[in-house]
């Protein structure tokens, strides 16, 4: 299946257009570089903001408990003010009365320890036989029964002297505005004896847990605090309905919630040496972790790496595809019929070349197609020719205007011999139309012809055969010897006025036949010879003959012509095995 | 009377036209016959023919050829040019020259029959409006036509007649006056200037159709026969005899 899409894909994509290619690539390009710029920075980024946010979480989670830590350690102190106070111990101390006077100045000494202290809310002080005197900004109730109660004492008491933070006095107080109090209480024992005589409760208000994160909170970030048994201390926020927002025992614990891009992270922060359990939400905020020139630098990046990319584009359409589809049209024409050359403005780079190339090729091509062209004219008027050839009404209609004198002068006998001789040489020169005939046949034609000439022309020459016997069967292209011939008598031996001689051979040497026709006529001169083969020498039928043979066999080396003037021409024919 | 003239390279021929133009039994003579072109320049002058055949392909001299030069000396000489059919359009273009007409081969007995009865009708018209040429006196001396037939006897068309025409004489009183003048005929005196020139290329050992063309016989066979006339030996035997002679010498 994906080897299927993959070879799909493949032909899809060779069958395009190079414009279209380059596009694509291109888009491809851009698509993959935007994919994995955006991939590596935003993973990148990520985890560097997620180890970020929670460490630095876990640094203000941290600074919040040692506020508050501090914040209570300072209340301690305060306490501590008020236990060796000598007008309170004097309260607790004093077995009779008038206790008037000395509640009274407790209360005043009171007053004024606590009055330079945030928070508090009230204090009590209670000796051990239930007598208490209190300070109070605002109006508590008191559940004296709760007080009495075993339970709620035993850990106090465990502590001899030591801090217990309790919400609302564990049930003892209450707020009449119904906020939360935390209750600070403590043993307070005789200096000297160690001896417990009296309890100490100094209620604050939800403030100071409010204090402790003030500085740190913001519209992304809210603190919220629980108690032990995971109570939601009110402290003026509303709880967020978040199914993970549940503190746990563990000392410190962060989870991450939501969805991409809307991700909160919760921690949870149990304080040491206090009953509470810091909670916080923060929502992440990508844009806050990046700095602004970093941004700067990498959209001027995107931007600049873009930018290249088009304007490589752009070069690569103006410079290469499009000179190139320019080309591909012009030579589209060229399928249309004939093969025109491009005449294009093109650059004078490698596009050039080619086009140069292209046009070199055509000319090439359409001098080879004309070549072509020729040689098939050239093959066709050979046949032609040879047709021609077969016909010869000259000689026909004056052998037998010869015959017809014979018939009326001579002898029966001759007449007999003469048509006899022509109906011979007219069934073998006409042969059913072959193209190539043995040789033996093609000396029969020549030897028919010259017997009919000499009844023409008188003896005005002799003909002699000199042929090598195993060579007669060899089949040649019918009709190369009786022109040759025939320009031997009409160009050779009638112009020299005396009896000739024509020679006919043919001989065999390694893979050719030679076959030559010899006579001792006028001759030629150089000239005349360098003539022969020209084109306004039709008359001479020596010109047709050659090319047909050199049609027959695909060469040009088929003939060799010697002659000295006055004296002989000879013509050979090399003709391959 | 009319007198016939034939003029073909291939005896077989003049030979069947003869028989033929007798056969027919009109009020023709052949008077004599020629095998080439060449042939008929040179004697046609003593033939004096009223019609002529002549074949349009011989050598040397063809029968066009020969055609434009007997109409422009003998006006009243009727041309019948035979030809075979593949010059078919050669002979055509013969009629634009003053052709009388053309017979096609192998030869036709009812064509050469009508041809030669529209050819007598034609003579027998121009004969009635045909005045005697008048004989012009001509000081022009003897000497002269000597001087200018020596001088140009190579040209093979010259003959009686084309120099009478350049003398302005009248052809017969040119022959008469030069045979009185000069007790020899003015053809005859002719060949003798063309042979007594080729006995010297002879015994230069010259081939004989270079000798024929120098002498302005190109035609070797006509040159050939003339040759035995004058000397009464062959040309070849007469080279032969001197190389000989020029081999004792030495």
């Amino acid at each position: 299946m994906g080897k299927h899409l993959i070879r799909d894909f493949k032909r899809w994509f060779s069958s395009q257009l190079l414009k279209q290619k380059v596009r694509y690539l291109f888009l491809a390009i851009i698509a993959m570089y935007l994919i994995l710029f955006v991939l590596i920075s935003f993973f990148s980024l990520k985890e560097n903001m997620m180890s970020y946010t929670l460490n630095n979480n876990q640094k203000t989670m941290i600074s919040i408990g040692n506020n508050l830590k501090n914040e209570i350690s300072t209340i301690n102190s305060m306490s501590q003010l008020l236990m060796t106070n000598r007008d309170i111990i004097t309260y607790l101390q004093s077995e009779n009365f008038p206790r008037s006077l000395s509640s009274h100045r407790a209360t005043t000494a009171m007053y004024d320890i606590t009055n330079s202290f945030d928070h508090i809310t009230s204090v009590y002080l209670y000796r051990l036989n239930k007598e208490y005197v209190h300070i109070a900004k605002g109006i508590t109730w008191v559940y004296m029964e709760v007080l009495e109660d075993e339970e709620w004492l035993r850990e106090i008491n465990d502590k001899n002297g030591g801090y217990v933070i309790r919400i609302d006095g564990g049930g003892a107080y209450r707020s009449k505005s119904g906020e939360p109090l935390i209750s600070f209480i403590r043993l307070v024992n005789d200096l000297d004896t160690q001896k417990p005589m009296g309890l100490l409760v100094i209620n604050l208000s939800v403030s100071l847990l409010k204090d402790s994160y003030k500085d740190m909170e913001s519209s992304d970030k809210q603190f919220y605090y629980f108690d032990k048994d995971f109570q939601h201390i009110n402290t003026g926020h509303e709880l967020p309905a978040l199914e993970q927002f549940k503190p746990t025992y563990a000392p410190y614990h962060q989870v991450t919630v939501g969805a991409f891009g809307k991700e909160q992270v919760l921690s949870f922060y149990q304080i040491p040496d206090t009953p509470f359990i810091l909670a916080g939400i923060e929502k992440m905020s990508y844009i806050r972790f990046i700095p602004s020139e970093t941004i700067w630098i990498i959209v001027s990046l995107v931007a600049l790496t873009l930018f290249s990319l088009v304007l490589i584009g752009i070069f690569i359409t103006v410079y290469i595809t499009n000179p190139i589809e320019r080309l591909v049209q012009s030579m589209d024409k060229s399928k249309t019929g004939w093969l025109k050359r491009v005449s294009l403005p093109l650059p004078d780079d490698e596009i050039g070349h080619l086009k140069n190339s292209y046009n070199n090729m055509l000319i090439e091509i359409n001098k080879l197609i004309n070549e072509l062209i020729e040689k098939e004219k050239k093959t066709q008027q050979a046949e032609l020719n040879a047709l021609q050839e077969q016909i010869k009404p000259h000689f026909l209609y004056n052998t037998l205007d010869t015959i017809a004198y014979l018939a009326l002068q001579e002898s029966s006998e001759k007449v007999y011999d003469a048509i006899e001789t022509l109906g011979n040489f007219y069934r073998r020169f006409l042969s059913k139309g072959s193209s190539e005939i043995p040789l033996l046949e093609e000396i029969h034609i020549v030897k028919d012809y010259l017997k009919l000439q000499k009844l023409r022309y008188d003896d005005i020459f002799d003909d002699e055969y000199l042929l090598e016997e195993d060579i007669l069967s060899i089949k040649i292209p019918k009709l190369i010897l009786q022109p040759l011939v025939e320009n031997s008598l009409y160009h050779g031996v009638r112009p020299k006025g005396e009896r000739c001689v024509i020679r006919i051979s043919a001989r065999r040497m390694e893979n050719w036949i030679y076959i030559s026709v010899y006579d001792n006529g006028v001759g030629m001169s150089q000239e005349k010879l360098s003539t022969i083969m020209m084109d306004n020498n039709r008359s001479f039928g020596f010109k047709g003959t050659i090319e047909r043979i050199q049609c027959y066999y695909g060469r040009e080396d088929v003939y060799k012509v010697v002659s000295e003037e006055g004296l002989y021409t000879e013509v050979t024919l090399k003709i391959p095995l | 009377m009319y007198k016939v003239m034939i003029i073909d390279d291939e005896r077989a021929i003049r030979n069947l036209l003869k028989i033929t133009i007798q056969n027919q039994e009109l009020d023709l003579e052949i008077a004599g016959e020629a095998s080439s072109g060449i042939e008929a320049i040179n004697t046609i002058d003593s033939i004096k023919p009223d019609i002529v055949f002549v074949d349009i392909r011989m050598p040397f001299m063809d029968g066009i050829e020969f055609s434009k030069l007997a109409i422009q000396r003998y006006p009243k000489l009727k041309i019948i040019i035979l030809t075979a059919y593949d010059d078919f359009e050669y002979a055509r273009s013969c009629i634009g020259i003053g052709v009388s007409a053309y017979l096609l081969k192998p030869i036709s007995r009812t064509e050469i029959r009508e041809t030669l009865l529209k050819v007598i009708e034609q003579h027998k018209v121009e004969k009635r409006d045909e005045d005697e040429d008048n004989i012009e006196e001509d000081n022009c001396s003897i000497a002269k036509i000597k001087e200018y037939i020596m001088k140009n006897y190579m040209e093979p068309d010259i003959n009686l007649t084309s120099i009478a025409q350049h003398f302005c004489f009248n052809t017969c009183y040119l022959s008469r006056m030069f045979k009185q003048k000069t007790g020899m005929g003015l053809s005859d005196f002719l060949m003798k200037c063309r042979m007594e020139r080729a006995i010297i290329y002879a015994r230069k050992g010259t081939r004989m159709y270079l000798t024929a063309k120098e002498v302005g016989i190109p035609d070797p066979n006509y040159f050939s026969k003339c040759f035995k006339k004058y000397t009464g030996k062959l040309y070849s035997e007469y080279a032969k005899q001197d190389a000989n002679r020029a081999e004792n010498e030495s």
